[in-house]
């Protein structure tokens, strides 16, 4: 796997120099646009990293995850995993964060850790990604999509912790 | 996202203003904060990817590329135009390299792209279908194991892709069928407005 992005590098660069494009140029030009992309993303960023530090510091957060854990448990899944099944929706590097502190915790052979692994690793930042794609789109009937979404990684989410426990 | 927004603020606030009321403008600062942090690493993300991505656009290598998927994407989609199409199946190709930070791009395109055609069905089934994430390999995942001392990093694999598979599927078979229902009930052109 190490190879992939090597190879890709290479590749696209030798192909574009193949073809007489000026590679300098050209890969200024596609940073150029990452810079206005990522300054369009800022506000959106700002508006939920500000929603999610609330939701955190008010306690709801915690209180939310007591309140379901026993609802995951009934399903199958682990409560220590409550918390991490919650933030993934809303943030790819804090559930990345969480997800480190439970393999150091339980172990990397453990079984939560396992769940942790896989549930991460199959699932999206729903609510992160909605909000990257249509900002500053007007598209109507966007909460279908995002509950469909989000079901369906719940789904996966218990059949994740179910797999483990077989495999 | 209006919804949950200001559902979350209010309640948070509400209950910060009950019990530690000095601690709400600290939270929404660090907040704040945590948002640049973000969109640092994300420019630096996107100025390799889309750096690199540029090039094989000006050398009409993702047009190669992408002719493969572009039947595939054309009838799923619902999809004309090859500048759009071209820019779902490079999404599509980059996500199941698991390149997410190189697909996002050229989603944001396509979903643009569709907003001037009209076509909300494609941009709602793109966002769905990476919303649910279609990686073959969790690279991070593994490099994480890996890092912690785990056996065999590698035995998530499996697994993952069983569910990640599901999920996929699952919400492109609902949405699909909520949008047929949605059609049947008075809109008769759902996907062209």
């Amino acid at each position: 796997m190490a190879y992939v992005i090597p190879v890709i590098f290479i590749v696209v660069i030798a192909f574009a120099a193949v073809k007489k494009v000026n590679i300098y140029d050209g890969f200024c030009a596609g940073i150029k646009e990452a810079a206005k992309f990522t300054m369009s993303l800022l506000p959106c960023l700002a508006a939920i990293f500000m929603m999610c530090a609330l939701f955190e510091e008010s306690g709801l957060a915690d209180g939310l995850c007591r309140l379901l854990s026993p609802v995951f448990g009934f399903l199958g899944i682990p409560p220590e995993l409550t918390k991490l099944v919650l933030i993934k929706p809303f943030s790819g590097s804090g559930s990345l964060a969480y997800l480190n502190e439970i393999i150091k915790n339980y172990g990397a052979d453990s079984y939560i850790a396992r769940c942790a692994c896989v549930c991460y690793g199959s699932s999206e930042t729903v609510f992160y990604i909605s909000a990257v794609y249509f900002a500053g789109l007007k598209v109507r009937r966007l909460a279908l999509p995002i509950a469909i979404a989000l079901f369906a990684t719940f789904v996966s989410t218990v059949v994740a912790c179910l797999i483990c426990k077989i495999m | 996202m209006n919804v949950v927004f200001t559902v979350i603020a209010l309640a948070s606030s509400a209950v910060l203003l009950i019990f530690a009321p000095d601690r709400l403008l600290p939270a929404l600062l660090s907040g704040a904060e945590d948002s640049v942090k973000m969109a640092l690493t994300l420019f630096c993300i996107y100025a390799v990817w889309m750096g690199l991505s540029k090039l094989a656009e000006l050398s009409r290598l993702t047009r190669g590329a992408s002719k493969l998927l572009m039947p595939v994407s054309e009838k799923f989609f619902r999809c004309d135009g090859e500048e759009i199409n071209e820019n779902i199946s490079m999404n599509l190709s980059c996500n199941l390299l698991g390149l997410g930070g190189a697909a996002t791009p050229y989603a944001v395109k396509a979903i643009n792209g569709m907003q001037k055609t009209g076509n909300a069905f494609g941009q709602k089934l793109l966002f769905i279908i990476n919303a649910t994430s279609i990686q073959l390999i969790p690279t991070t995942v593994i490099a994480l194991r890996a890092g912690a001392g785990s056996v065999k990093a590698s035995d998530i694999v499996l697994p993952s892709l069983i569910c990640t598979a599901i999920s996929t599927a699952l919400a492109v078979i609902l949405y699909i069928a909520a949008e047929k229902i949605g059609g049947a009930k008075g809109r008769k052109k759902p996907w062209r407005m």
